[in-house]
């Protein structure tokens, strides 16, 4: 969870011009809004001038006929008040919920043109807590705050005048009342939103605590920790007792203090009020205008300081969203793309290409490779040595520092985006699924594609009759990241997926887990039908892939230290032949 | 018509759970009552005092008469903010206390609850019992004495008002349940879509984690306007929920300011007439507007704490089944004292089934010499885990019995018998602490040189210097990253560190790779040496180094004997071994 309430809000104007402007094709909603709550207030306003009316001109006039006719006024105001307060309840709504709606598309848009290298800087838990926690700040402020404050708002602005009308001295001395009210507030919120904070952190503590002992509860059984384990629970459960009480004595005092001000508040009225009744400078229909108008100062001043809360969560998350929206795009189709001329062939050309993440620390340096159509190519190397990033500048989730790469001659960044997307495809470690059917699965990236294309290269694949034998086939439900499958059958999957995707040129990041026997050899026929009559990268974990492709590039420390086929690097390079060791010994 | 009948009962054992935990807090809860009666009071007082200075001063034209009635306001004024005061600062403590004091319990019981228990419950039910069912019941055991001061305050206002005008009184009273209901069925139309927003949110958090955690299939495919569509889809969804609330609020809202407006009206018209016909004064009829104004935010809240009671007596019910599950697996009642001894494991026709009758052991007898070593052997699915599970009695057998040093393990005390039987998982649970912490979760009391020389055994020593804060470095889900090889080693020295009589490693070493694997055969060997020792085992390595090998299928015991026997001598005992080495490469 994100903690909004810690996130220092700077230029609180420029945020709210800058989130306004986003709320293109809102206008109308709100300029509507924005009226029906004007006049929703200015009608809750007339109420206590009418009852001032009764009083005056009908009961101390001795005439029922004005009482009757005050009341009759106030039922016809309250009916319009009503069918108005509610329209401006929901335009309000309308304009918050429209407004994220359109926010969460444009920041997730954004938020997928972003290079990898941004992904691979920002933990995942954070770019997922700017969709989500930061987002429902902001929608906890537009459905419930916004309304709040903008009606409370008028509502004091209108009362203050509507009082300051009625008898201005008066109003004068309530005013004093009110901004001893507002200064209370301010310092309460300041106190709760620190209290709260405590509080927030500390259920956090409480919750993993919990969590882990929950999960460790066989290892805390097995080694009869239980009461140890209760113990150390009992002291993170008190202090989050003790926040809470903290936050408790911070505001038990406000409620108290308001309610006090509440009754300064009318017994300056009635002390004034009353002396000028008496000496006949003020009408007692007055007088209790002003005293029903007291209830209305009161109760959206409180209403307004805790909508402030929200208000300022709100601008923080905000500030953090324009933050992603302000990011670089490193990698971006260039102004005057062109697509990959048809018909593809597929050849790869690296031609000195350096690149560092970070300048000081470079990763690769000197790269040349050329693969021509059709070959399959293993590029071999420790872990660190920089044969991922390699396939990763051939699918250009960066770019080269220096140097070029080319696809059938083309400068991969003069490619149009989609024209060189659908020639290639990166088989990255271990299989992704997404959430939802397999079929949803194997045509990701075709999504024209019929059940007979699927079933057709499911066939070629040899995996026609895995999925045949699921009880729901296609229609069978991955679940969250592909959990109903093994690792090697979500490698056939992800390996189905790419060939219905037919590109031209295939990277392939091997796997370096060991698969069951059986998923193994699945995996090696599905393979084979995939990479044939393709150009292929083949990031190799194992001796096997190796002696298969038609060359071998072996990397180290960011240089190509060896080039060759198996045999040939097998008797001229001592690095290869250690390698092949390792991995000998590892299958023994 | 039944399903209501239920749900009436539910409410009826929820509501007695409250009050029985809200008896352990009877003095907190009696001051924040207390409180709220003072507050109450004062409520009543208030509006009646400003209809005396209309009357006595304005009316009678006395301004003297103004003083003393507003000092005795701002005295009332002062005695009503004690009384908030009190009401809601012990309303807190009683609230937080019970919150804590029942987590406590539920975090305990959790603990005690045996492995059959966890194995059919998730974590996140467990969670919730502890989280979100907790705070429901906190929140309405906080709401508690204000609702019995506002139910007492409408009852004297209403009251008070048909004492000083029946006909006036009882019009203005309609307020009270009028707005009940309207807060009531608000309250509770809210909660429903809240819910189904909270679902729609995360089913949102889903789309979000998948795209950024599979960016790189998103990226290789270019199909980031999928993954757009699919999270509009779901901004949609959540638009219509927020708008169906939305709808509430609008429908709702505005009613609780036009029915104490009505009630106005109403004091307006009968009351002004009344006032005109003398039968009232002019007073009076200002206290009345004023009591209606007083009474519209506790109307609101009393609504509001009706309308979620239900829910929380539902969150009470969860818990309560939760803390009275009694632990299946539990001390005997007067344990017997287990002597010193070399460690003897015997298996009496020893057989298990799941609670839903699947068999797993059958009739299997064998008896373990203390100091020696054998390996549990048999594909998947044999028993063979079963077997090192039933020893620490993380389950009880069905039948036959199991004997340690010649007494029932069902004798013993769980806490003896566990302190003697260290068991070292195949899952490594580390826990967020430091490494040395993690390994004293074995002996609590072990020196830091006990530590040091079990980690040594374990092999561990010398990764955990190399560590930046050496054995003080926090390891788990919170702190440093370690291999699977390096938590297997810190598991293996949490199970050694306090010199265990039995040492069960339960397929310890299947998760590591084969250079892993080779260390941690060295320190295996040492731990072994001398103890009886039960392991889980497929790699011929291991069993290499085990004195006997039993071998299960089935669930029954089919040969016991070393290693090397067996390979001479039962055909399918290679053929396993055979299948299960190649899966694990």
């Amino acid at each position: 969870m994100s903690s909004a309430g810690d996130y220092r809000v700077e230029r609180p104007g420029r945020l709210t011009a800058r989130a306004a402007r986003l709320s293109t094709g809102l206008g109308w909603p709100i300029t509507g809004a924005l009226v029906v709550t004007l006049v929703a207030t200015i009608v809750r306003l007339l109420g206590p001038l009418v009852i001032r009316g009764g009083i005056d001109d009908g009961i101390a006039a001795d005439d029922k006929q004005t009482i009757l006719i005050a009341a009759g006024v106030y039922v016809g105001l309250l009916v319009v008040q009503y069918f108005v307060t509610a329209a401006s309840q929901w335009s309000v709504a309308y304009v918050g919920e429209r407004y994220l709606v359109q926010l969460r598309s444009v920041v997730f848009s954004k938020m997928l043109r972003l290079d990898m290298g941004y992904f691979s800087r920002t933990k995942s838990g954070v770019l997922v807590s700017r969709m989500t926690a930061d987002i429902e700040s902001l929608q906890e402020f537009a459905s419930d705050g916004a309304v709040m404050a903008l009606s409370n708002l008028l509502t004091v602005v209108g009362v203050a005048a509507a009082l300051a009308l009625v008898d201005w001295q008066m109003a004068l001395a309530v005013f004093g009342v009110v901004t001893v009210l507002l200064g209370v507030s301010v310092v309460f919120q300041r106190q709760a939103r620190k209290a709260y904070d405590m509080v927030r952190e500390r259920i956090g503590r409480v919750l993993a605590t919990l969590q882990e002992g929950i999960t460790g509860v066989r290892v805390v059984q097995a080694f009869t920790q239980e009461s140890t384990q209760a113990s150390t629970f009992g002291r993170i459960n008190e202090r989050h007792f003790e926040a809470n009480m903290a936050a408790a004595r911070a505001i038990s005092w406000y409620f108290p203090v308001v309610a006090f001000l509440r009754v300064v508040a009318m017994v300056v009225t009635l002390g004034i009020g009353a002396t000028r009744v008496i000496d006949g400078s003020m009408t007692v229909g007055t007088l209790v205008a002003f005293l029903l108008y007291l209830d209305w100062f009161f109760q959206p001043i409180i209403n307004l300081s805790n909508v402030y809360n929200l208000l300022q969560s709100a601008l923080s998350a905000l500030a953090k969203l324009f933050e992603v929206m302000d990011e670089d795009v490193a990698v971006d189709e260039r102004h005057g793309a062109y697509d990959l001329p048809d018909p593809v062939r597929g050849a790869i050309v690296v031609d000195g290409v350096a690149f560092a993440y970070n300048p000081a620390v470079p990763v690769l340096s000197d790269i040349d490779i050329t693969v021509s159509q059709g070959e399959r190519v293993a590029i071999v190397g420790e872990t660190g040595s920089g044969k991922s990033t390699i396939a990763k500048l051939m699918m250009r989730f960066y770019d080269p520092s220096s140097g070029v790469i080319t696809l059938d001659g083309a400068d991969l960044r003069d490619l149009t985006i989609s024209s060189r997307l659908d020639a290639m495809a990166l088989i990255p470690q271990n299989g992704f699924l997404f959430a939802g059917t397999l079929r949803e699965n194997f045509t990701y990236a075709r999504s024209g594609a019929t059940d007979e294309d699927v079933w057709r290269v499911l066939e070629v694949m040899g995996i026609d009759d895995w999925i045949r034998s699921l009880p729901e086939q296609l229609d069978t439900e991955v679940r969250e990241r592909g959990s109903r499958f093994s690792a090697g059958e979500r490698q056939l999957v992800a390996l189905a997926r790419a060939f219905l995707a037919d590109p031209s040129v295939i990277v392939l990041d091997e796997a370096t887990s060991n698969l069951d026997p059986e998923t193994e050899i699945k995996v090696e026929g599905a393979l084979r039908a995939l990479l044939s009559g393709r150009t292929s990268i083949v990031i190799a974990h194992r001796l096997r892939s190796a002696e298969k492709a038609d060359r071998v590039i072996m990397v180290d420390a960011g240089r190509i230290i060896a080039e060759g086929t198996h045999n040939e690097l097998v008797d001229g390079s001592d690095a290869y032949r250690e390698l092949v060791e390792v991995w000998q010994r590892g299958l023994a | 018509m039944v399903e209501s009948q239920a749900k009436l009962r539910d409410l009826k054992t929820g509501l007695q759970l409250l009050l029985k935990i809200l008896s352990g807090y009877r003095s907190i809860a009696l001051i924040s009552i207390l409180g709220a009666l003072i507050w109450m009071a004062m409520i009543v007082v208030i509006p009646y005092l400003v209809g005396s200075i209309v009357d006595e001063a304005v009316t009678a034209r006395d301004t003297s008469a103004i003083w003393p009635i507003l000092g005795i306001m701002l005295v009332a004024g002062a005695i009503q903010a004690l009384g908030i005061a009190m009401r809601r600062y012990f309303g807190f403590k009683l609230s937080y206390r019970a919150e804590a004091d029942v987590r406590n319990r539920i975090f305990a019981h959790i603990q005690r609850m045996a492995f059959n228990f966890h194995d059919t419950t998730s974590t996140g039910e467990l969670m919730a019992r502890a989280s979100s069912d907790l705070s429901q019941l906190r929140l309405i055991l906080s709401m508690l004495p204000i609702t019995l001061a506002n139910l007492a305050m409408f009852l004297v206002v209403s009251a008070v008002l048909i004492v000083i005008d029946p006909v006036l009184g009882l019009t203005a009273s309609l307020m009270v349940p009028a707005l009940l209901l309207t807060s009531g069925r608000f309250a509770s139309r809210v909660v429903g879509f809240s819910f189904d927003l909270q679902a729609r949110l995360s089913a949102l958090s889903h789309v979000v984690e998948e795209s950024i955690s599979g960016i790189e299939v998103v990226k290789s495919y270019g199909q980031e306007s999928r993954q757009l569509d699919r999270l509009e889809e779901k901004a949609e969804v959540i638009y219509d929920s927020s708008m169906s609330m939305a709808r509430e609020r609008a429908i709702h809202r505005p009613l609780f300011e036009i029915i104490p407006a009505l009630g106005t009206v109403a004091v307006l018209a009968v009351g002004g007439i009344r006032v005109v016909d003398g039968a009232i004064t002019i007073g009076e009829f200002v206290s009345f507007t004023q009591y209606l104004a007083v009474m519209v935010l506790p109307l609101m809240i009393t609504g509001w704490f009706f309308a979620n009671l239900p829910r929380s007596a539902a969150a009470a019910s969860r818990i309560d089944i939760l803390l009275e599950t009694a632990p299946e697996i539990a001390d005997p009642r007067r344990p017997v004292h287990l002597p010193q001894g070399p460690g003897q494991i015997e298996l009496r026709h020893v057989s298990f089934a799941y609670p839903d009758g699947t068999a797993v052991l059958e009739d299997v007898s064998l008896t373990i010499p203390g100091g020696t070593s054998v390996g549990l052997v048999g594909v998947t699915g044999s028993g063979k885990s079963t077997i090192a599970h039933l020893i620490p009695r993380f389950y009880d057998v069905s039948d036959g019995s199991i004997l340690l040093d010649g007494i029932d393990i069902r004798e013993i005390s769980l806490d003896q018998l566990r302190s003697e039987v260290s068991v070292v998982f195949q899952e490594t649970f580390l826990f967020s602490a430091s490494v040395v912490d993690n390994i004293r979760v074995g002996d609590a009391l072990a020196s830091d040189e006990q530590v040091r020389s079990a980690a040594r055994l374990a092999r561990a020593h010398d990764f955990i210097c190399a560590m930046p804060d050496g054995y003080d470095t926090v390891v788990g889900e919170r702190g440093a990253t370690l291999s699977g090889g390096q938590r297997q080693r810190v598991s293996l020295a949490r199970g050694v560190v306090r010199d265990p009589r039995i040492l069960i490693l339960d397929d310890a070493t299947s998760s590591v790779d084969a250079v892993v694997e080779a260390e941690i055969q060295e320190a295996l060997r040492q731990v072994m040496s001398g103890r009886t020792t039960l392991i889980v085992a497929h790699r011929t390595s291991t069993l290499a180094l085990v004195d006997n090998v039993a071998f299960i299928e089935d669930g029954r015991l089919v040969a016991f004997g070393p290693h090397d026997t067996l390979l001479r001598e039962i055909p399918r005992y290679t053929e396993v071994l055979a299948a299960e080495e190649s899966v694990v490469g």
